[in-house]
């Protein structure tokens, strides 16, 4: 079962890559990063972590990942970001909301909707953590060489 | 080094990052490192989502220029190339001459997989995500085709529709309808994996990631105008699958 939802993961993100045309070289490893991020959020639940929290880890370890790729393969780490997230993306859960608004049940539907756009603030913030994270290594390490200069 | 040349330069390289979906930030440090490089005084760069400008100071007069750009893809692989091109010109292995002829041959490039191709991985990116979201393996390949529909309408409808929005929401319509059928034919499938699929090609992925990077590297203007952008495609899809789900009703 597990096994079946990485190679999906890793076929759709694969996939994706090729929509946003990246070079031929960051293919896999854009699926890669789609693919270890499913396996993030699948593994997660098991440790009793809610929805909230798994999206939020896996896409922050998405985003690390693709910002660690990018210095190896020397390509802006969008192109992995992109295909990254697609997995995580929560698509049955606005469509539920969508057919509680269509059958008139409007409390359902914003419940549904308020939890879609927390699952897609998740995924924001896990990548805005990946990012920053990155950042600050960064600026740690010029400011130690411009010390080190001085 | 002619500051005509030098600005030529930086705004090619500016406006093929912008016009094939790159992040705001990247655009104005690359024009503000080539200018910078070539030797120029007193760089500003400023870029929003649909125009770049540029000024810098040579020899004592000032150059501004600006330019528009009115049209967006996705092409992430031009994006790479010009970043390369940068970096080995800041890094002083080719001439300026040398890089503006590589950024125009990088500006005339052709998509680097063909459209068929394009075609064929948003299908299989819908047909397994409808499976991640729960279905069996009898729904991949409606999800399939039904994602292969939304893209064809998408990739047809824009020559003739100027409306990014409408076009996408009548992909959309055209996906849902093209579930509904497979579900009236054929009972055993489940609608609503297939719908959820067959949206998936315009999921505004990359809309949202470059909002946030632009978000985060202080480019207010250009972060939220982004993210209204994926809002918009958003609500042009729901508005389209709650019309679909009305019909099922």
């Amino acid at each position: 079962m597990l096994l079946k939802g990485l190679a999906l993961s890793l076929a759709s993100s694969m996939a994706w890559c090729i929509l946003f045309n990246v070079p031929v070289r960051t293919i896999f490893a854009g699926g890669v990063a789609g693919m270890v991020g499913f396996l993030v959020y699948s593994l997660l639940p098991l440790l009793n972590a809610e929805v909230l929290l798994s999206t939020f880890v896996s896409a922050a370890i998405v985003s690390l990942l693709s910002q660690v790729m990018s210095i190896y393969l020397r390509v802006p780490s969008t192109n992995f970001s992109v295909a990254g997230i697609i997995p995580l993306v929560p698509g049955s859960m606005a469509y539920k909301s969508m057919l509680a608004f269509v059958n008139d049940d409007y409390v359902a539907g914003i419940t549904l909707a308020t939890k879609t756009l927390m699952v897609a603030g998740a995924i924001a913030s896990g990548l805005i953590f990946g990012i920053s994270v990155v950042t600050i290594v960064k600026g740690a390490r010029h400011a130690g060489k411009r010390a080190q200069r001085n | 080094m002619s500051s005509d040349l030098v600005m030529d330069t930086c705004l090619l390289a500016g406006a093929i990052i912008l016009k094939n979906g790159g992040e705001t930030y990247r655009t104005e440090e690359t024009m503000a490192r080539i200018a910078q490089a070539a030797g120029m005084d007193d760089v500003n760069s400023s870029a929003t989502p649909t125009s770049i400008i540029l000024s810098f100071r040579c020899k004592g007069l000032d150059h501004t220029r600006m330019v528009r750009t009115p049209v967006r893809t996705t092409n992430l692989n031009k994006i790479t190339l010009v970043n390369d091109v940068s970096r080995r010109f800041v890094g002083g292995s080719i001439t300026l001459e040398q890089a503006y002829r590589t950024l125009c041959e990088i500006d005339q490039k052709k998509p680097l997989y063909p459209k068929w191709m394009q075609h064929m991985a948003a299908a299989i990116a819908s047909g397994s995500f409808s499976m991640l979201a729960g279905g069996t393996w009898y729904d991949l390949l409606p999800a399939a085709l039904a994602g292969l529909t939304v893209t064809l309408s998408l990739e047809y409808l824009e020559q003739f529709v100027r409306m990014k929005f409408f076009t996408e929401f009548s992909a959309a319509l055209l996906g849902g309808l093209f579930a509904l059928l497979a579900v009236t034919v054929f009972p055993e499938l489940h609608i609503s994996i297939i719908i959820i699929g067959a949206m998936l090609p315009m999921f505004p992925g990359i809309a949202i990631t470059n909002s946030l990077r632009d978000l985060m590297a202080g480019d207010l203007v250009a972060g939220v105008s982004r993210g209204v952008e994926a809002m918009l495609t958003a609500v042009s899809v729901a508005v389209a699958t709650a019309i679909i789900l009305w019909f099922t009703r």
